[in-house]
């Protein structure tokens, strides 16, 4: 599957969040590793968009009711 | 006789005979623990006290006849994220946790206790078993794992430790963990053999949680035989720990000379693998026509890796939320691990959640590769261990190619990873196999035909030997 290219604004966005949530202790260096790392994480979200599903296709996570006398 | 570099099934006769007792037993792999321990980083602590009151039960029971099985008196060490009871320190390898203690056994701990099994050691792990994005082996408040093989190579990680501890000849066997490569990476680095059970096979009650969906216990030993005596002792239901399956697990231990297997190759598996892997893993294929017919198979053209790594970023981002949000993870040894989870927050639920759908489709069509066959094989890991100063590729960072891995992983399927080779400069490399879900005892009985056809089991660091 190849790979998909990454959005910039994209990865603008999301390091905006990261960013504004723990920018007060990173360090320059810090953030531009965060930077490479929200990047490849575009990347690969992006690889999951690319396949499409059907509403049928339910995630892979078993939701079970809970009785505590049972 | 000297009980080093004895599989458990000798250890095991020796002990219900009487020739050897479990206290003689303790004592001595105590001693190794203690002296070699940490020329490898291997050890958090040595459980002097408790191995030693278990062994005097142990020593007690046999001589009263009652033998419990072939666990009875034999030593081991746990990876330090099994909570263990009595005092006994559980840090998960994180500086921040260095006093962390609990006050019960994980269920895997009881189970070899009442197995007669004999705790001798926490061991050593990458901190927080990896789930923070470490890019190189000093990763841990022990200090970088060494393998037996070479003074500046890598055991492997996350279940470094268990790894060193069977290949230094510390330990007959050690519990590892793995969410992606933990027990088969550490395997291949120290030339032993390691199983990774099915996703539910174990209880994880008591361990670590890095990724609730993908995090399974399994042994790491000196044979495929004696990861399989370990895995019939631990395996089974827990009601603390509702992911434990019902289905009952015994160890079949039947000969397998003269069985015939079906091995599948993915395609193109090895290509990104390293030279000594790949050329290892090509030999391997001959050898493997002995016992078997090996095809090529082919595989849907989907993101695995991709699939796989979100929902390991993802689960561990939410698994230690916490220690990320209150900057604890400052604390941490690796540079890279005090700051790189905190990229995980621009996961969102969606991405999280398509993955879990896609892992849908994982699923179906790991099974219908497998359906074919009796197990694929692989290269145990497609690097060899790596200096210790260096960065390592890595396929849950994503500069590696691992289907396997991403698929055996996100699928939960059962996967043992056995020695096949050693590269020029004597650095052990890995073979394994992966089987269908709950098929641990193919694979184990494929790797224990390939041990019964070649001899790399057989051979240990010249160092410790």
């Amino acid at each position: 599957m190849s790979a998909p290219v990454p959005d910039p604004a994209e990865i603008d966005l999301r390091l905006a969040l990261v960013r504004h949530r723990y920018g007060d202790r990173l360090t320059p260096e810090q953030l531009d590793a965060l930077r490479e790392a929200v990047q490849g994480l575009v990347e690969q979200v992006a690889a999951l968009r690319k396949v499409r599903l059907t509403n049928a296709d339910e995630p892979l996570q078993r939701f079970s009711p809970f009785r505590a006398d049972e | 006789m000297n009980p080093v570099f004895r599989p458990v099934r000798e250890l095991a006769e020796a002990v219900r005979t009487r020739q050897v007792s479990p206290v003689a037993l303790a004592e001595a792999f105590l001693e190794r623990l203690e002296r070699l321990g940490p020329r490898y980083n291997a050890v958090v602590t040595v459980t002097r006290q408790r191995a030693l009151v278990e062994a005097r039960r142990a020593e007690g029971e046999i001589a009263a006849g009652a033998w419990r099985g072939p666990l009875h008196g034999i030593p081991y060490g746990a990876k330090d994220l099994l909570a263990t009871a009595g005092g006994i320190p559980t840090t998960w390898g994180a500086a921040p946790l260095r006093a962390q203690r609990f006050d019960f056994d994980a269920t895997v701990v009881r189970r070899l206790e009442q197995a007669g099994a004999v705790l001798v050691a926490k061991l050593a792990m990458v901190e927080l078993a990896g789930g923070m994005g470490y890019r190189q082996p000093n990763a841990s408040f022990t200090g970088p794992g060494i393998s037996p093989w070479g003074a500046d190579a890598w055991s492997g990680g996350s279940s470094s430790g268990s790894g060193s501890a069977v290949a230094a000849g510390l330990v007959p066997f050690a519990i590892g963990s793995e969410t992606w490569g933990s027990i088969l990476s550490p395997a291949a680095n120290c030339g032993v053999s390691g199983l990774r059970p099915t996703y539910g096979r174990v209880s994880r009650h008591g361990a670590m949680a890095l990724c609730w969906t993908l995090d399974k216990l399994g042994p790491l030993a000196l044979t495929a035989e004696d990861c399989g005596l370990v895995l019939d002792a631990i395996a089974g239901p827990d009601p603390h720990d509702p992911t434990a399956a019902a289905r009952a697990f015994r160890y079949a231990d039947g000969d397998v000379v003269g069985r015939r297997f079906r091995f599948g190759v993915i395609r193109d598996v090895a290509a990104g693998a390293e030279d000594a892997v790949r050329d290892a893993f090509a030999h391997s294929l001959e050898v493997l026509r002995k016992i078997g017919t090996v095809e090529e198979v082919t595989i849907a053209d989907l993101p695995y890796e991709a699939i796989t790594r979100t929902i390991l970023m993802a689960e561990a981002a939410s698994a230690f939320e916490e220690m990320i949000e209150s900057g604890a993870i400052a604390g941490l040894t690796a540079p890279e691990d005090r700051f790189t989870a905190y990229a995980r927050d621009a996961i969102l639920a969606k991405d999280y959640i398509k993955a879990q759908r896609l892992r849908g489709l994982v699923v179906r069509e790991a099974d219908r590769v497998l359906s074919s066959v009796d197990a694929l094989v692989a290269p145990g890991r497609p690097a060899l261990a790596s200096p210790l100063d260096r960065e390592f590729r890595s396929a849950a960072r994503g500069n590696v190619p691992d289907v396997m891995g991403a698929i055996g992983n996100a699928a939960g399927l059962p996967a043992i990873a056995v020695p096949n080779g050693r590269s020029p400069g004597g650095l052990p490399t890995g073979l394994q196999f992966m089987g269908r879900a709950w098929e641990e005892n193919t694979v184990l009985a494929a790797a224990r035909a390939w041990q019964g056809i070649t001899d790399y089991h057989l051979h240990h660091p010249p160092e410790v030997s």
